[in-house]
Protein backbone atom coordinates (compact mmCIF):
# COMPACT_ATOMS: atom_id res chain seq x y z
CA UNK A 1 0.00 0.00 0.00
CA UNK A 2 1.24 3.38 -1.00
CA UNK A 3 1.44 6.18 1.52
CA UNK A 4 -2.02 7.56 2.26
CA UNK A 5 -2.89 10.64 0.24
CA UNK A 6 -5.04 13.43 1.59
CA UNK A 7 -6.44 16.87 1.00
CA UNK A 8 -6.36 19.59 3.63
CA UNK A 9 -8.91 22.36 3.10
CA UNK A 10 -8.07 25.41 5.21
CA UNK A 11 -11.29 27.42 5.19
CA UNK A 12 -9.53 30.44 6.71
CA UNK A 13 -7.81 30.93 3.35
CA UNK A 14 -10.87 30.37 1.13
CA UNK A 15 -12.03 33.42 -0.85
CA UNK A 16 -15.11 31.74 -2.34
CA UNK A 17 -13.96 32.01 -5.97
CA UNK A 18 -15.30 28.54 -6.81
CA UNK A 19 -12.35 27.79 -9.11
CA UNK A 20 -12.19 24.35 -7.42
CA UNK A 21 -15.77 23.60 -8.47
CA UNK A 22 -14.98 24.57 -12.05
CA UNK A 23 -11.66 22.71 -12.20
CA UNK A 24 -13.39 19.60 -10.83
CA UNK A 25 -16.13 19.83 -13.44
CA UNK A 26 -13.61 20.38 -16.26
CA UNK A 27 -11.29 17.53 -15.34
CA UNK A 28 -14.07 15.07 -14.59
CA UNK A 29 -16.23 16.27 -17.52
CA UNK A 30 -19.24 17.02 -15.33
CA UNK A 31 -22.12 19.02 -16.76
CA UNK A 32 -22.95 22.51 -15.59
CA UNK A 33 -26.11 22.83 -13.53
CA UNK A 34 -28.72 25.55 -13.21
CA UNK A 35 -27.98 27.58 -10.05
CA UNK A 36 -30.53 27.59 -7.24
CA UNK A 37 -31.36 30.57 -5.05
CA UNK A 38 -30.19 29.45 -1.63
CA UNK A 39 -30.43 32.76 0.18
CA UNK A 40 -26.74 33.56 -0.28
CA UNK A 41 -24.06 33.56 -2.97
CA UNK A 42 -23.99 29.77 -2.73
CA UNK A 43 -25.24 28.37 -6.04
CA UNK A 44 -26.63 25.01 -4.94
CA UNK A 45 -27.79 23.67 -1.58
CA UNK A 46 -25.51 20.64 -1.56
CA UNK A 47 -23.38 18.26 -3.57
CA UNK A 48 -25.02 16.65 -6.58
CA UNK A 49 -24.05 13.80 -8.86
CA UNK A 50 -22.43 16.47 -11.07
CA UNK A 51 -20.95 18.74 -8.39
CA UNK A 52 -18.24 16.98 -6.40
CA UNK A 53 -16.55 20.06 -4.96
CA UNK A 54 -19.09 22.38 -3.39
CA UNK A 55 -18.35 25.84 -2.03
CA UNK A 56 -20.53 26.86 0.90
CA UNK A 57 -21.23 30.52 1.70
CA UNK A 58 -22.48 30.85 5.25
CA UNK A 59 -23.60 34.29 6.36
CA UNK A 60 -23.03 35.23 9.99
CA UNK A 61 -23.01 38.34 12.14
CA UNK A 62 -19.70 39.22 13.79
CA UNK A 63 -19.30 40.74 17.27
CA UNK A 64 -20.03 44.27 15.90
CA UNK A 65 -23.21 42.87 14.30
CA UNK A 66 -21.67 43.30 10.84
CA UNK A 67 -22.31 40.54 8.31
CA UNK A 68 -19.37 38.22 7.67
CA UNK A 69 -18.81 35.15 5.54
CA UNK A 70 -17.81 31.68 6.47
CA UNK A 71 -16.56 30.03 3.30
CA UNK A 72 -15.86 26.37 2.87
CA UNK A 73 -15.02 24.23 -0.12
CA UNK A 74 -16.58 20.92 0.81
CA UNK A 75 -15.73 17.56 -0.75
CA UNK A 76 -16.04 13.80 -0.18
CA UNK A 77 -14.15 13.04 3.05
CA UNK A 78 -12.69 9.69 1.87
CA UNK A 79 -13.33 8.38 5.41
CA UNK A 80 -11.00 5.77 6.86
CA UNK A 81 -14.18 4.00 8.03
CA UNK A 82 -16.49 4.71 5.12
CA UNK A 83 -20.24 4.11 5.47
CA UNK A 84 -20.72 4.00 1.67
CA UNK A 85 -18.02 1.38 1.24
CA UNK A 86 -19.45 -0.82 4.01
CA UNK A 87 -22.96 -0.47 2.55
CA UNK A 88 -22.09 -1.34 -1.05
CA UNK A 89 -23.41 -4.86 -1.78
CA UNK A 90 -21.65 -5.26 -5.13
CA UNK A 91 -18.09 -4.30 -4.22
CA UNK A 92 -18.28 -1.35 -6.63
CA UNK A 93 -17.10 0.98 -3.84
CA UNK A 94 -13.53 0.18 -2.91
CA UNK A 95 -10.50 1.51 -1.07
CA UNK A 96 -7.75 2.60 -3.46
CA UNK A 97 -4.07 1.86 -2.75
CA UNK A 98 -3.79 5.54 -1.77
CA UNK A 99 -6.27 5.08 1.08
CA UNK A 100 -9.06 6.99 -0.67
CA UNK A 101 -12.54 5.69 -1.57
CA UNK A 102 -13.63 5.26 -5.17
CA UNK A 103 -16.67 3.89 -7.07
CA UNK A 104 -16.21 1.55 -10.00
CA UNK A 105 -18.78 2.62 -12.60
CA UNK A 106 -18.38 -0.78 -14.27
CA UNK A 107 -19.77 -2.63 -11.24
CA UNK A 108 -22.27 -0.26 -9.57
CA UNK A 109 -25.86 -1.34 -10.25
CA UNK A 110 -27.58 1.67 -8.74
CA UNK A 111 -29.11 0.19 -5.56
CA UNK A 112 -28.42 3.49 -3.73
CA UNK A 113 -27.73 1.90 -0.33
CA UNK A 114 -24.45 3.89 -0.21
CA UNK A 115 -26.41 7.13 -0.67
CA UNK A 116 -28.36 6.38 2.52
CA UNK A 117 -25.20 5.38 4.40
CA UNK A 118 -23.02 8.47 3.89
CA UNK A 119 -23.05 10.61 7.07
CA UNK A 120 -22.20 13.66 4.94
CA UNK A 121 -24.68 13.22 2.08
CA UNK A 122 -21.89 13.06 -0.49
CA UNK A 123 -22.69 10.06 -2.69
CA UNK A 124 -25.37 10.97 -5.24
CA UNK A 125 -27.45 8.99 -7.71
CA UNK A 126 -27.17 9.92 -11.38
CA UNK A 127 -30.57 9.38 -13.01
CA UNK A 128 -28.95 9.47 -16.45
CA UNK A 129 -26.49 6.63 -15.97
CA UNK A 130 -28.42 4.77 -13.25
CA UNK A 131 -25.30 4.69 -11.10
CA UNK A 132 -23.91 6.66 -8.17
CA UNK A 133 -21.15 9.24 -8.30
CA UNK A 134 -18.88 11.19 -6.04
CA UNK A 135 -15.38 12.70 -5.89
CA UNK A 136 -12.83 10.16 -7.17
CA UNK A 137 -9.90 11.97 -5.54
CA UNK A 138 -8.91 12.47 -9.20
CA UNK A 139 -7.64 8.91 -9.24
CA UNK A 140 -6.71 9.35 -12.90
CA UNK A 141 -4.41 12.28 -11.96
CA UNK A 142 -3.07 11.13 -8.59
CA UNK A 143 -2.06 7.72 -9.96
CA UNK A 144 0.11 9.64 -12.45
CA UNK A 145 1.75 11.70 -9.71
CA UNK A 146 -0.39 14.80 -10.26
CA UNK A 147 -2.39 16.79 -7.71
CA UNK A 148 -6.17 16.66 -7.63
CA UNK A 149 -7.70 19.21 -10.02
CA UNK A 150 -9.22 21.30 -7.21
CA UNK A 151 -5.97 21.51 -5.23
CA UNK A 152 -4.01 22.32 -8.39
CA UNK A 153 -6.28 25.22 -9.25
CA UNK A 154 -6.89 26.75 -5.81
CA UNK A 155 -5.36 30.25 -6.04
CA UNK A 156 -4.94 30.75 -2.27
CA UNK A 157 -3.75 27.25 -1.38
CA UNK A 158 -6.85 26.86 0.75
CA UNK A 159 -6.96 23.35 -0.72
CA UNK A 160 -3.71 21.45 -0.33
CA UNK A 161 -2.89 18.01 -1.64
CA UNK A 162 -0.22 15.66 -0.34
CA UNK A 163 0.67 12.78 1.95
CA UNK A 164 -1.66 12.51 4.92
CA UNK A 165 0.99 12.54 7.64
CA UNK A 166 2.69 15.65 6.21
CA UNK A 167 -0.61 17.50 5.73
CA UNK A 168 -1.79 16.61 9.23
CA UNK A 169 1.39 18.09 10.70
CA UNK A 170 0.89 21.19 8.56
CA UNK A 171 -2.73 21.50 9.70
CA UNK A 172 -1.75 21.33 13.36
CA UNK A 173 0.90 23.99 12.82
CA UNK A 174 -1.60 26.25 11.07
CA UNK A 175 -4.12 25.73 13.89
CA UNK A 176 -1.52 26.71 16.52
CA UNK A 177 -0.62 29.76 14.43
CA UNK A 178 -4.28 30.89 14.27
CA UNK A 179 -4.83 30.25 17.98
CA UNK A 180 -1.70 32.35 18.74
CA UNK A 181 -3.16 35.18 16.63
CA UNK A 182 -6.35 35.09 18.70
CA UNK A 183 -8.55 33.11 16.32
CA UNK A 184 -9.66 30.88 19.18
CA UNK A 185 -12.66 29.43 17.33
CA UNK A 186 -10.49 27.65 14.75
CA UNK A 187 -10.70 23.84 14.91
CA UNK A 188 -9.51 20.91 12.85
CA UNK A 189 -12.19 18.58 11.49
CA UNK A 190 -11.32 14.99 10.57
CA UNK A 191 -7.56 15.30 10.96
CA UNK A 192 -7.32 12.97 13.97
CA UNK A 193 -6.95 9.31 12.93
CA UNK A 194 -8.14 8.28 16.39
CA UNK A 195 -11.22 10.49 16.02
CA UNK A 196 -14.60 9.81 14.39
CA UNK A 197 -14.58 7.42 11.40
CA UNK A 198 -10.89 6.70 11.95
CA UNK A 199 -10.07 10.12 10.55
CA UNK A 200 -11.02 11.69 7.23
CA UNK A 201 -8.59 11.73 4.33
CA UNK A 202 -10.06 15.04 3.23
CA UNK A 203 -9.91 17.07 6.43
CA UNK A 204 -10.61 20.70 7.21
CA UNK A 205 -9.70 23.71 9.29
CA UNK A 206 -12.99 25.38 10.28
CA UNK A 207 -13.65 28.78 11.84
CA UNK A 208 -16.78 27.73 13.72
CA UNK A 209 -18.53 24.64 15.04
CA UNK A 210 -18.98 21.85 12.45
CA UNK A 211 -22.79 22.18 12.67
CA UNK A 212 -22.57 25.76 11.39
CA UNK A 213 -21.06 24.34 8.20
CA UNK A 214 -23.74 21.65 7.98
CA UNK A 215 -21.30 18.95 9.13
CA UNK A 216 -22.12 16.41 11.87
CA UNK A 217 -20.17 17.15 15.08
CA UNK A 218 -19.53 13.46 15.75
CA UNK A 219 -20.07 11.47 12.55
CA UNK A 220 -20.42 7.75 13.22
CA UNK A 221 -20.26 4.68 11.04
CA UNK A 222 -23.94 3.82 10.32
CA UNK A 223 -23.19 0.08 10.42
CA UNK A 224 -21.94 0.19 14.01
CA UNK A 225 -25.18 -0.99 15.70
CA UNK A 226 -25.70 -3.95 13.34
CA UNK A 227 -25.05 -6.67 15.94
CA UNK A 228 -27.40 -5.02 18.42
CA UNK A 229 -30.13 -4.52 15.81
CA UNK A 230 -29.79 -8.08 14.53
CA UNK A 231 -29.86 -9.39 18.10
CA UNK A 232 -33.07 -7.53 18.89
CA UNK A 233 -34.61 -8.91 15.69
CA UNK A 234 -33.60 -12.44 16.68
CA UNK A 235 -35.17 -11.85 20.10
CA UNK A 236 -38.44 -10.82 18.45
CA UNK A 237 -38.24 -13.89 16.19
CA UNK A 238 -37.86 -16.20 19.18
CA UNK A 239 -40.75 -14.51 21.01
CA UNK A 240 -43.16 -14.55 18.06
CA UNK A 241 -42.05 -18.08 17.13
CA UNK A 242 -42.62 -19.44 20.62
CA UNK A 243 -46.04 -17.78 20.71
CA UNK A 244 -46.96 -19.52 17.46
CA UNK A 245 -45.61 -22.87 18.69
CA UNK A 246 -47.80 -22.61 21.79
CA UNK A 247 -50.80 -21.67 19.61
CA UNK A 248 -50.36 -24.52 17.11
CA UNK A 249 -49.19 -27.25 19.49
CA UNK A 250 -51.53 -30.18 19.76
CA UNK A 251 -52.57 -30.96 23.29
CA UNK A 252 -52.93 -34.61 24.31
CA UNK A 253 -51.33 -36.02 21.17
CA UNK A 254 -54.62 -36.84 19.38
CA UNK A 255 -54.25 -36.79 15.61
CA UNK A 256 -50.65 -35.64 15.50
CA UNK A 257 -49.20 -37.54 12.59
CA UNK A 258 -45.71 -38.02 11.15
CA UNK A 259 -43.21 -37.00 13.79
CA UNK A 260 -39.86 -35.34 13.36
CA UNK B 1 -26.85 17.05 5.82
CA UNK B 2 -27.61 13.59 4.56
CA UNK B 3 -29.06 12.51 1.25
CA UNK B 4 -32.11 10.28 0.78
CA UNK B 5 -31.61 7.16 -1.36
CA UNK B 6 -34.82 7.88 -3.30
CA UNK B 7 -36.43 4.57 -2.42
CA UNK B 8 -40.04 4.57 -3.54
CA UNK B 9 -42.98 2.25 -4.22
CA UNK B 10 -40.89 -0.70 -5.47
CA UNK B 11 -39.07 -0.84 -2.15
CA UNK B 12 -42.21 -0.23 -0.07
CA UNK B 13 -43.98 -3.10 -1.84
CA UNK B 14 -40.90 -5.27 -1.53
CA UNK B 15 -40.63 -4.68 2.22
CA UNK B 16 -44.35 -5.41 2.60
CA UNK B 17 -44.49 -8.54 0.42
CA UNK B 18 -41.13 -9.82 1.66
CA UNK B 19 -42.46 -9.59 5.22
CA UNK B 20 -45.58 -11.54 4.27
CA UNK B 21 -43.58 -14.18 2.39
CA UNK B 22 -41.17 -14.69 5.29
CA UNK B 23 -43.91 -14.57 7.92
CA UNK B 24 -46.32 -16.89 6.08
CA UNK B 25 -43.49 -19.37 5.53
CA UNK B 26 -42.17 -19.58 9.08
CA UNK B 27 -45.68 -19.69 10.48
CA UNK B 28 -46.46 -22.49 8.01
CA UNK B 29 -43.32 -24.29 9.14
CA UNK B 30 -44.41 -24.01 12.78
CA UNK B 31 -47.96 -25.20 11.98
CA UNK B 32 -46.48 -28.06 9.94
CA UNK B 33 -44.03 -29.20 12.62
CA UNK B 34 -45.92 -28.53 15.82
CA UNK B 35 -49.56 -28.70 14.76
CA UNK B 36 -51.91 -31.53 13.97
CA UNK B 37 -53.36 -33.01 10.81
CA UNK B 38 -55.67 -30.09 10.07
CA UNK B 39 -52.86 -27.60 10.53
CA UNK B 40 -51.19 -29.11 7.49
CA UNK B 41 -53.77 -27.26 5.42
CA UNK B 42 -52.69 -24.04 7.09
CA UNK B 43 -49.07 -24.89 6.32
CA UNK B 44 -49.87 -25.66 2.68
CA UNK B 45 -51.57 -22.29 2.21
CA UNK B 46 -48.54 -20.60 3.81
CA UNK B 47 -46.10 -22.25 1.41
CA UNK B 48 -48.31 -21.41 -1.56
CA UNK B 49 -48.28 -17.76 -0.45
CA UNK B 50 -44.54 -17.56 0.20
CA UNK B 51 -43.30 -18.90 -3.13
CA UNK B 52 -45.10 -16.56 -5.59
CA UNK B 53 -44.55 -13.56 -3.31
CA UNK B 54 -40.81 -14.07 -3.06
CA UNK B 55 -40.69 -14.30 -6.87
CA UNK B 56 -42.48 -10.94 -7.07
CA UNK B 57 -40.03 -9.61 -4.48
CA UNK B 58 -37.09 -10.49 -6.71
CA UNK B 59 -38.69 -8.68 -9.65
CA UNK B 60 -39.40 -5.57 -7.54
CA UNK B 61 -35.80 -5.44 -6.35
CA UNK B 62 -34.46 -5.77 -9.87
CA UNK B 63 -36.81 -3.07 -11.18
CA UNK B 64 -35.68 -0.67 -8.46
CA UNK B 65 -32.03 -0.80 -9.49
CA UNK B 66 -30.59 2.06 -11.51
CA UNK B 67 -29.10 -0.60 -13.79
CA UNK B 68 -31.44 -3.57 -13.63
CA UNK B 69 -29.31 -5.57 -16.08
CA UNK B 70 -26.59 -5.70 -13.42
CA UNK B 71 -28.73 -7.31 -10.71
CA UNK B 72 -26.44 -10.34 -10.59
CA UNK B 73 -23.65 -8.10 -9.28
CA UNK B 74 -25.46 -8.36 -5.94
CA UNK B 75 -24.61 -12.04 -5.63
CA UNK B 76 -21.09 -12.02 -7.03
CA UNK B 77 -19.80 -11.24 -3.56
CA UNK B 78 -21.12 -11.82 -0.04
CA UNK B 79 -20.57 -9.28 2.72
CA UNK B 80 -21.76 -11.05 5.84
CA UNK B 81 -21.93 -7.79 7.82
CA UNK B 82 -24.02 -6.01 5.18
CA UNK B 83 -27.85 -6.32 5.37
CA UNK B 84 -28.38 -5.63 1.68
CA UNK B 85 -25.79 -8.15 0.55
CA UNK B 86 -27.17 -10.82 2.89
CA UNK B 87 -30.70 -9.86 1.87
CA UNK B 88 -30.03 -10.34 -1.83
CA UNK B 89 -28.65 -13.81 -1.11
CA UNK B 90 -31.50 -14.57 1.29
CA UNK B 91 -34.16 -13.77 -1.32
CA UNK B 92 -32.56 -16.37 -3.58
CA UNK B 93 -32.05 -19.04 -0.92
CA UNK B 94 -35.49 -18.46 0.60
CA UNK B 95 -36.96 -18.64 -2.90
CA UNK B 96 -35.49 -22.12 -3.30
CA UNK B 97 -36.87 -23.31 0.05
CA UNK B 98 -40.33 -21.90 -0.58
CA UNK B 99 -40.35 -23.46 -4.05
CA UNK B 100 -39.42 -26.85 -2.57
CA UNK B 101 -42.15 -26.63 0.07
CA UNK B 102 -44.79 -25.50 -2.43
CA UNK B 103 -43.79 -28.38 -4.72
CA UNK B 104 -43.93 -30.92 -1.88
CA UNK B 105 -47.39 -29.61 -0.93
CA UNK B 106 -48.76 -30.83 -4.26
CA UNK B 107 -48.59 -34.46 -3.21
CA UNK B 108 -50.44 -36.24 -0.41
CA UNK B 109 -48.05 -39.03 0.48
CA UNK B 110 -46.73 -39.20 4.04
CA UNK B 111 -43.12 -39.27 2.82
CA UNK B 112 -43.57 -36.03 0.95
CA UNK B 113 -45.18 -34.36 3.94
CA UNK B 114 -42.37 -35.57 6.20
CA UNK B 115 -39.82 -34.22 3.74
CA UNK B 116 -41.74 -30.93 3.53
CA UNK B 117 -41.63 -30.57 7.31
CA UNK B 118 -37.88 -31.14 7.33
CA UNK B 119 -37.22 -28.71 4.48
CA UNK B 120 -39.34 -26.11 6.29
CA UNK B 121 -37.32 -26.54 9.48
CA UNK B 122 -34.28 -25.17 7.67
CA UNK B 123 -36.13 -22.76 5.39
CA UNK B 124 -37.95 -21.07 8.25
CA UNK B 125 -34.67 -19.50 9.42
CA UNK B 126 -34.43 -17.75 6.08
CA UNK B 127 -38.08 -16.75 6.47
CA UNK B 128 -37.31 -15.10 9.79
CA UNK B 129 -34.35 -13.39 8.17
CA UNK B 130 -36.35 -12.11 5.20
CA UNK B 131 -39.02 -10.64 7.46
CA UNK B 132 -36.57 -8.86 9.76
CA UNK B 133 -33.50 -7.81 7.77
CA UNK B 134 -35.25 -4.99 5.92
CA UNK B 135 -35.67 -3.19 9.24
CA UNK B 136 -32.00 -3.69 10.12
CA UNK B 137 -31.10 -2.47 6.62
CA UNK B 138 -32.86 0.81 7.39
CA UNK B 139 -31.48 1.16 10.92
CA UNK B 140 -27.91 0.86 9.59
CA UNK B 141 -28.01 4.00 7.47
CA UNK B 142 -27.23 7.66 8.18
CA UNK B 143 -30.84 8.82 7.60
CA UNK B 144 -32.75 10.57 10.38
CA UNK B 145 -35.36 8.35 12.12
CA UNK B 146 -33.97 5.15 10.58
CA UNK B 147 -30.52 5.46 12.15
CA UNK B 148 -31.96 5.72 15.69
CA UNK B 149 -34.53 2.95 15.23
CA UNK B 150 -32.83 0.10 17.05
CA UNK B 151 -36.10 -1.89 17.12
CA UNK B 152 -36.95 -1.55 13.42
CA UNK B 153 -35.86 -5.11 12.54
CA UNK B 154 -37.79 -6.55 15.49
CA UNK B 155 -40.87 -4.51 14.55
CA UNK B 156 -40.74 -5.62 10.91
CA UNK B 157 -40.40 -9.22 12.04
CA UNK B 158 -43.50 -9.03 14.24
CA UNK B 159 -45.36 -7.28 11.41
CA UNK B 160 -44.19 -9.96 8.95
CA UNK B 161 -45.51 -12.63 11.29
CA UNK B 162 -48.92 -11.02 11.68
CA UNK B 163 -49.32 -10.09 8.00
CA UNK B 164 -48.15 -13.60 7.03
CA UNK B 165 -50.79 -15.19 9.27
CA UNK B 166 -53.39 -12.70 8.02
CA UNK B 167 -52.70 -13.73 4.40
CA UNK B 168 -53.03 -17.40 5.34
CA UNK B 169 -56.35 -16.71 7.10
CA UNK B 170 -57.68 -14.59 4.24
CA UNK B 171 -56.85 -17.09 1.52
CA UNK B 172 -58.15 -19.99 3.59
CA UNK B 173 -61.40 -18.10 4.08
CA UNK B 174 -61.89 -17.41 0.38
CA UNK B 175 -60.97 -21.00 -0.48
CA UNK B 176 -63.74 -22.05 1.89
CA UNK B 177 -61.23 -24.35 3.55
CA UNK B 178 -62.59 -26.42 6.39
CA UNK B 179 -60.00 -25.51 8.97
CA UNK B 180 -62.05 -26.34 12.04
CA UNK B 181 -60.09 -25.60 15.17
CA UNK B 182 -57.17 -24.34 13.09
CA UNK B 183 -59.04 -21.04 12.89
CA UNK B 184 -58.65 -20.48 16.60
CA UNK B 185 -54.98 -21.49 16.42
CA UNK B 186 -54.35 -19.03 13.60
CA UNK B 187 -56.18 -16.37 15.57
CA UNK B 188 -54.24 -17.09 18.73
CA UNK B 189 -50.86 -16.93 16.96
CA UNK B 190 -51.85 -13.74 15.13
CA UNK B 191 -53.16 -12.04 18.26
CA UNK B 192 -49.89 -12.76 20.00
CA UNK B 193 -47.85 -11.43 17.05
CA UNK B 194 -49.96 -8.26 17.02
CA UNK B 195 -49.52 -7.70 20.76
CA UNK B 196 -45.75 -8.02 20.29
CA UNK B 197 -45.90 -5.70 17.28
CA UNK B 198 -47.89 -3.07 19.16
CA UNK B 199 -45.52 -3.25 22.14
CA UNK B 200 -42.50 -2.89 19.84
CA UNK B 201 -44.11 0.02 18.02
CA UNK B 202 -44.76 1.86 21.29
CA UNK B 203 -41.21 1.13 22.48
CA UNK B 204 -39.74 2.29 19.16
CA UNK B 205 -41.62 5.59 19.16
CA UNK B 206 -40.69 6.23 22.81
CA UNK B 207 -37.03 5.41 22.13
CA UNK B 208 -36.96 7.70 19.10
CA UNK B 209 -38.29 10.59 21.17
CA UNK B 210 -38.41 13.86 19.22
CA UNK B 211 -36.83 12.28 16.14
CA UNK B 212 -40.10 10.34 15.66
CA UNK B 213 -41.92 13.61 14.95
CA UNK B 214 -41.96 13.28 11.13
CA UNK B 215 -43.84 9.99 11.62
CA UNK B 216 -46.23 10.83 14.44
CA UNK B 217 -46.93 14.45 13.47
CA UNK B 218 -47.47 16.21 10.17
CA UNK B 219 -48.54 14.65 6.89
CA UNK B 220 -47.82 11.06 7.98
CA UNK B 221 -49.79 11.33 11.21
CA UNK B 222 -53.04 10.14 9.61
CA UNK B 223 -51.68 6.97 7.96
CA UNK B 224 -49.64 6.27 11.10
CA UNK B 225 -52.24 6.79 13.84
CA UNK B 226 -55.42 6.20 11.87
CA UNK B 227 -54.17 3.55 9.45
CA UNK B 228 -51.46 1.58 11.21
CA UNK B 229 -52.24 1.97 14.91
CA UNK B 230 -56.05 2.07 14.95
CA UNK B 231 -57.20 0.21 11.81
CA UNK B 232 -54.18 -2.07 11.49
CA UNK B 233 -53.57 -3.05 15.11
CA UNK B 234 -56.17 -1.90 17.65
CA UNK B 235 -59.29 -2.87 15.68
CA UNK B 236 -58.01 -6.34 14.63
CA UNK B 237 -56.88 -6.94 18.22
CA UNK B 238 -60.38 -5.99 19.39
CA UNK B 239 -61.93 -8.33 16.79
CA UNK B 240 -59.77 -11.18 18.01
CA UNK B 241 -61.64 -11.07 21.32
CA UNK B 242 -65.02 -11.51 19.64
CA UNK B 243 -66.14 -14.97 20.73
CA UNK B 244 -68.02 -16.99 18.11
CA UNK B 245 -70.93 -19.11 19.25
CA UNK B 246 -70.79 -22.92 19.08
CA UNK B 247 -70.66 -24.32 15.57
CA UNK B 248 -70.25 -20.86 14.08
CA UNK B 249 -66.81 -21.54 12.64
CA UNK B 250 -67.72 -19.91 9.35
CA UNK B 251 -68.62 -16.69 11.19
CA UNK B 252 -65.38 -16.93 13.12
CA UNK B 253 -63.56 -17.20 9.80
CA UNK B 254 -65.47 -14.18 8.50
CA UNK B 255 -64.46 -12.05 11.47
CA UNK B 256 -60.89 -13.18 11.02
CA UNK B 257 -61.03 -12.36 7.30
CA UNK B 258 -62.10 -8.80 8.08
CA UNK B 259 -59.37 -8.50 10.71
CA UNK B 260 -56.87 -9.90 8.20
CA UNK B 261 -57.66 -7.26 5.59
CA UNK B 262 -57.09 -4.57 8.22
CA UNK B 263 -53.82 -6.19 9.36
CA UNK B 264 -52.57 -6.22 5.78
CA UNK B 265 -53.47 -2.56 5.29
CA UNK B 266 -51.62 -1.76 8.53
CA UNK B 267 -48.58 -3.77 7.46
CA UNK B 268 -48.38 -1.87 4.18
CA UNK B 269 -48.79 1.51 5.89
CA UNK B 270 -46.01 0.66 8.36
CA UNK B 271 -43.53 0.27 5.49
CA UNK B 272 -44.95 3.23 3.61
CA UNK B 273 -44.75 5.65 6.54
CA UNK B 274 -41.29 4.49 7.67
CA UNK B 275 -39.73 4.65 4.20
CA UNK B 276 -41.33 7.93 3.14
CA UNK B 277 -40.95 9.82 6.44
CA UNK B 278 -37.32 8.72 6.71
CA UNK B 279 -36.51 10.42 3.42
CA UNK B 280 -38.16 13.81 3.98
Amino acid sequence: MARTLAMFTDTSLCIGCRACEVACKQWNQLEAETPHWTGSYQTSPHFTDKTWRHVKFIEKKDERNEPKWLLMSDVCKHCNQAGCLEACPTGAIYRTPFGTVDISQDICNGCRYCVSACPFGVVAFNHGTGRVNKCTFCVDRTSEGMKTACAKTCPTDSIEFGYRDELAAKAKKRLAELHAKGVKEAILYGEDENGPLGGLNAFFLLLDKPEVYGLPAEPTLPQKPIVKDAGLSAGAAILVGLGAIVAFRERGGGDRGGEE
Amino acid sequence: MVRAPEWGMYIIWYFFLGGIAGGAYFMAAIADNFGGRRDREVAKVGYFIAFPLVMICGVLLILDLGMSSRFLNMVKILKFWNPMSLGAWAVGVFGAFSFACALLSLGVSEERLALRRNVAKVGSWFGFFLAAYTGVLLSNTAQPIWRDARLMGALFLASGASTGLASIALISYFKGANLGESWSKLKKADTFAMVVELALLVALVLMLGPSANPIIKGSFALPFWGGLVVLGLVVPLGLSFVKPGDGKERTAGGTMAIASVLILIGGFLLRYVVIMAGQL
